[in-house]
């Protein structure tokens, strides 16, 4: 079975063509909505019934001998040269013999074409030529216009006598009209039969009167038809809001609409209805719109709200007018002449504005850095909203040059980023401000940085890379070299030269490398270590520096401190060139520091300990204990001095601070210690808020803190950390202190409602072919909008799994096309229908084909190419073949040498040639299978002959007969009909020369033979 | 005279326009509905305190959500969103262009139907996909335009949320 896709994307096809519109559909249906308002004209427009083939067959017999005749000629057709050397032969006597109404109605529309594709191109060339021709013929119009006039002044001075024109007369002087128009008007022939109102909202009918005996089917229906209808060409034709289609004609009947603000009124009149009529009908409407505005704008269905409106529209079918025996009405089609100009102008320059503004827009889609993201008309003014880059060129100074109005313009634009280069370049250019050494520029769609810069520079620049590589184009800074090394050098050697105890003997620099010799004191700063902090390349730096002792004091201090190691108790100083210790030490100390004093005596300078004063282990035992017992968390239970050892016992908290930590800088030798301490719990609240702290984690909009003894937690936080806490406070609440967390709010839902959307905007952001660009969270409410390439995954889809609620998710997508190539293969897979034989393949950014092809679809793989090229994306096609149909030719040989026989006379093979009838059947479905799977279409043309017994004509369709006995028997064997092909040659084309003198032909020559194409 | 328009929303082929003809008698041919892309047809359905009518409006089903013209839907009261029960993908397409209308024109009453329930060889759509829809509080039917299956109460249903 067929799939039923196919009737629909034929009609489809159908209705795409250059005008977007199916006018015949158009029109067919416009007829039905005639027929439906009036139900007398059925019998006028009857179908074509459908085509029967078994009439086709019988033409095939009847006329068999021409078609044979066209078969020849359309051989002669099919060749397109031999045809345009034909056609050309004769095409000018043809041109100067064909009648002149028919061919003007040929060439018009592509003479309409070629003027209007002219116009495009330069105007100024179509006007040139039309010139001589414009002024005449404006100088006639208005002579003809004249004419008109008079004319119809004679009309009306016909009337000056009769009964009728005293009367008009009479009326005219009246109603201060001009008497033409009253003899106009009563001139005329009309009546409004049907005055539908319809809501411009949804096109549900409002009210309906008709006159007394009309008819019509359904107005319900009629009515939102219409407005479909209207909808239809306003869409079709890019129209202004508030035109459509104004009047439709059918025969007898026309539908006038006037529109209105809310809703539409359409009269439909028999005969010819004045133009006043429109005055009457927009009266009608404007007064309906006065009394019931606010009504109609909320019409929701009900008629029954809009209850004075039928009466009003009774008005409307009252008019009519009967009275007809007057002449041919000049002013009226002078009238409608002028109002036909009127509309002209009008419909060209609301055209012409249109276009116009279309040329903006094409203008703004050009720019980089601009996406104009929607666009209307209305009213006469432009709206265009979208997004642009604050570096892209300002859309109002795109107008000058265009002719749209700027008054008119309203636009709304949003800043954003663009990723384009050159923007990115601009804004490089203004962050970074890189110095005159270095030059930026776009090469290949990345930024490339070339020159000298510091090393400040580079690293800013780096950073700047590194965030450009989420999305933006690539910053490519390798290119430029780091030229501070050497004032960093000069600096790192100033920095040594007021070291104290360093002293530089001699430095320089040569060929990029850096020397340096000098004296230093081992305990002065390290040069390495300050070479460190300099950035000067180490590898490039030959330092050679010999020891020295400096007996400036502030390194003899050091010295001492590294070698008497004082205690914490002790405070080395310099003072006045002295080193002064002052503080409490021990004996043992204070005798190490008076015997280094004796050394220095000989040169250095003076080093004062009688400031130290000697204390006992007791005594520094005692402040020990006494700090712990100071300390949060720290109980000491017992503490003793026995034979010169320390003994204490104690409970310390995990949190609390180490007792042997404190030990140290006491001058408590630890080798006499001998402490036990058991660990405990503090419950003072700052232990237990800290223990909370660690084991309620996380929580970062929580605060704990301490009030009153009470441990308070403040904040936010979701359903499960808040159970914790609870399941803590519990705990807590046997002996410890308040654990309070009422302050806490619980904001579980919404925090994982956020989480699960921020899941699912990563992975739309993941998605290849789709772009968020801006997303929200606002009351509950998910907002999202971005581009989106049709062919990617569906957003919505994406939501399964999410858990977000998509009945709070907002989106707003617009289409774009992707230029991934994964897209583009996509796409092309689906435009370019690829034969089996064909692979396409990304390889590092660029699509490949590869393989086999007919050489049709190697031209249109690379049309596209070219067409890509354009976007940037590169369709390799180097790397097809020519299909090598060898294997299909064997079998084309084998099809286009078997014939089917038949007896003389008769258009039915034999029993006798069924096994041949068998045979060819395979061949054309194995022939058609591989051709479609090489991408080609096969087509089997069927030729009927006869031999030259008999008439020519009987010959002629009897051959015909023959291929289509053939077409049908291979049918039933399953070859697919429209793979089928069939004429009848006649004599014409006999497999061997004929005897004239035979009575019976040639049994050779009654045969269908087989030909192959391929398409 | 209370009238309600109402449009058909879904993917192509999903049977909107089988489901029209099973509801309603037309007045027009469909020969058009491709040329002007809707297609209008009329059904009175009765309550015992009045009488809605229905006028619904075929949209031409379009695979391609870009093409779909969403100015159709203006002036709507409620929408029927029609899946072919066979094909899970055409239900996002269904749901898509109930966002798009929702976006143009606010929320509006629908009903949702996974037509085609009669070639139950080949449904495709598990049953706690509908089960999970229907605990949004959405209305849902398993219809068949070929047996017409629920499609009357299908209608009915949409036809008093639109009366209210
Ligand atoms: N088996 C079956 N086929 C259906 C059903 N509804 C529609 N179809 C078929 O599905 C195809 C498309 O139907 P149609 O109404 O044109 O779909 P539309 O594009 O949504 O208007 C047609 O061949 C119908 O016969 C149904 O309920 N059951
Ligand atoms: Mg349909």
């Amino acid at each position: 079975m067929t799939s039923s896709v196919e009737p629909i994307s034929l009609s489809q096809r159908q209705a795409s063509n250059d005008t977007g519109i199916d006018r015949e559909a158009l029109a067919r249906l416009l007829v039905e909505i005639a027929r439906n308002v009036d139900p007398d004209n059925h019998a006028l427009y009857e179908g074509v019934p459908a085509a029967d083939h078994r009439l086709e067959r019988l033409r095939q017999l009847l006329v068999g001998g021409e078609i044979s005749e066209l078969a020849r000629v359309t051989h002669l057709l099919d060749e397109p040269e031999q045809l345009a050397a034909a056609v050309g032969n004769v095409l000018p006597e043809a041109t100067a013999r064909a009648s002149h109404a028919q061919l003007g109605e040929a060439l018009a529309p592509a003479v309409e074409r070629a003027a209007q594709r002219s116009i495009q191109k330069n105007p100024n060339t179509l006007t040139d030529i039309l010139y001589p021709v414009f002024l005449p013929a404006i100088r006639k119009s208005i002579g003809e216009k004249i004419d008109q006039t008079f004319q119809s002044l004679n009309e009306s001075l016909r009337h000056i006598f009769t009964w009728h024109g005293l009367k008009w007369r009479f009326e005219a002087w009246r109603t201060g009209t001009s008497f033409s128009a009253v003899v106009l008007k009563h001139s005329l022939v009309y009546r409004v039969e049907h005055v539908f109102l319809i809501s411009r909202a949804s096109g549900l009918l409002i009210a309906h009167v008709t006159s007394q005996d009309a008819t019509s089917e359904d107005p319900q229906l009629i009515s939102s038809m219409l407005s479909a209808i209207q909808d239809f060409v306003k869409d079709s034709f890019k129209e202004k809001e508030n035109s459509g289609l104004d009047t439709i004609r059918f025969g007898e009947l026309r539908l006038w609409s006037e529109v209105g603000q809310f809703a539409t009124l359409v009269a439909v009149i028999r005969g010819n209805p004045p133009e006043e009529l429109h005055e009457v009908i927009r009266d009608v409407l404007l007064r309906i719109h006065q009394e019931s505005s606010r009504a109609l704008e909320r019409f929701d269905g009900d008629s029954s709200q809009l209850p004075g409106v039928e009466t009003q529209l009774q008005t409307c079918v009252e008019l009519q007018h009967m009275d007809s025996k007057e002449g041919f009405p000049w002013l009226v089609v002078t009238a409608v002449l002028l109002v036909l100009i009127v509309a002209g102008g009008w419909f060209f320059l609301s055209w012409q504005s249109a276009h116009r503004w279309q040329t903006y827009l094409s203008r703004l889609a050009a720019q980089p850095g601009i996406v104009v993201s929607d666009q209307k008309i209305r009213g006469g003014d432009f709206y265009v909203a979208g997004l642009r880059d604050p570096l892209a060129a300002d859309p109002r100074s795109l107008l000058p040059g265009t002719d749209v109005d700027p008054a008119r313009v309203h636009s709304n634009w949003q800043f954003y980023q663009s990723f384009e280069p050159q923007f990115v370049l601009k804004r490089l250019s203004a962050s970074l401000a890189p110095p005159d050494s270095v030059r930026l520029s776009v090469v290949d769609g990345r930024i490339v940085a070339e020159g000298e810069a510091t090393t400040t520079w580079i690293n800013r620049a780096r950073a700047a890379a590194q965030q450009l590589s989420a999305g933006g184009p690539v910053f490519d800074i390798s290119r430029v070299r780091d030229v501070s090394a050497e004032d960093r050098w000069q600096a790192y050697v100033s920095r040594l030269q007021t070291q104290p105890g360093i002293i530089v003997a001699d430095q320089n620099v040569r060929d990029g490398q850096f020397y340096i010799t000098g004296l230093r004191d081992p305990l002065a700063a390290d040069p390495q270590s300050l070479l460190a902090e300099t950035q000067v390349d180490p590898a490039r730096v030959h330092a050679s520096w010999q020891f020295y002792q400096s007996l400036e004091p502030q390194f003899v201090l050091k010295r001492l401190t590294a070698s008497l190691t004082p205690p914490d108790s002790v405070r080395l100083s310099v003072a006045n060139d002295r080193i002064v210790a002052a503080g409490e030490a021990t004996t043992a100390w204070i005798n190490r520091a008076r015997a280094a004093a004796q050394q220095l005596s000989a040169g250095g300078p003076v080093f004062d300990i009688s400031g130290v004063r000697d204390v006992s282990p007791e005594e520094r035992w005692q402040a020990y204990v006494s700090r712990l017992e100071t300390q949060p968390g720290i109980i000491v239970a017992q503490q003793n001095v026995r034979d010169g050892q320390f003994y204490i016992t104690g409970l310390r908290d995990p949190l609390a601070v180490d007792p042997q930590s404190l030990l140290s800088g006491t001058q408590v030798d630890p080798a006499r210690v001998h402490a036990s301490w058991q660990f405990y719990q503090s419950l003072e609240p700052a232990f237990v808020l800290k223990r909370l702290t660690a084991s309620l984690y996380p929580m970062d909009k929580v605060r704990l803190s301490i009030v009153d003894g009470r441990i308070v937690a403040e904040g936010e936080a979701p359903d499960t950390w808040i159970d914790r806490a609870r399941a803590a406070a519990r705990q807590l609440s046997e002996g410890g202190p308040e654990f309070d967390i009422s302050k806490v709010r619980d904001v579980s839902p919404d925090a994982r409602a956020a989480e699960h959307w921020q899941y699912y905007v990563s992975r739309l952001e993941a998605q290849p072919g789709i772009i968020v660009a801006q997303q929200s969270a606002r009351g509950g409410q998910f907002y999202i909008s971005g581009l989106r390439d049709p062919l990617a995954a569906d957003p919505q889809a994406l939501l399964s799994g999410t858990q977000v609620d998509p009945a709070r998710v907002h989106s707003q997508w617009q289409f774009y096309q992707s230029l991934d190539p994964k897209f583009v293969v996509k796409r092309l897979t689906a435009s370019l229908s690829p034969p089996k034989s064909v692979r396409l393949s990304i390889v590092q950014g660029r699509i490949v084909v590869v393989g086999e092809a007919p050489a049709g679809w190697i031209s249109r793989a690379q049309a596209a190419a070219d067409q890509l090229s354009a976007d940037g994306v590169v369709l390799d096609v180097s790397q097809l073949s020519e299909l090598n149909l060898a294997e299909l030719n064997h079998l084309r040989e084998a099809i286009q040498t078997t014939d089917i026989f038949f007896d003389s006379g008769r258009v039915v093979p034999g029993p006798e040639q069924t096994p041949a009838l068998d045979r060819l059947a395979d061949q054309l479905k194995e022939f058609a299978e591989n051709a479609r799977k090489a991408g080609v279409t096969a087509r089997f043309m069927l030729t009927g002959h006869s031999d030259t017994t008999g008439r020519e004509t009987a010959n002629a369709s009897i051959s015909a007969a023959r291929a289509e006995t053939v077409r049908a028997l291979l049918n039933k064997r399953g070859v697919a009909p429209e793979l089928l092909l069939v004429r009848g040659a006649g004599t014409f084309e006999p497999a061997v020369p004929e005897n004239e003198n035979s009575r019976t032909g040639n049994s050779t020559n009654r045969r269908v033979s087989v030909t192959v194409n391929l398409e | 005279m209370l009238q309600k328009k109402i449009c058909m929303l879904g993917g192509f082929a999903v049977g909107k326009t089988s489901l029209v003809r099973r509801f309603v008698q037309s007045i027009f041919s469909e020969n058009y509905l491709t040329t002007v892309g809707v297609k209008i047809d009329k059904k009175s359905v009765a309550f015992p305190d009045k009488t809605v009518d229905l006028i619904l409006w075929d949209l031409a089903g379009e695979d391609d959500i870009g093409s779909f013209r969403v100015s159709y839907v203006r002036g709507a009261t409620g929408l029927v969103l029609v899946v072919d029960g066979t094909r899970p993908a055409t239900l996002a397409v269904a749901l898509t262009l109930r966002e798009r209308c929702e976006a143009e024109f606010g929320a509006m009453p629908f009903i949702l139907l996974f037509n085609k329930s009669d070639l139950t060889d080949r449904w495709a759509i598990p049953e706690g996909e509908i089960d999970e829809l229907k605990q949004r509080g959405w209305q849902i039917y398993l219809t068949s335009a070929l047996s017409g299956e629920h499609v009357d109460d299908a209608f009915r249903q949409l036809a008093s949320m639109v009366a209210k």
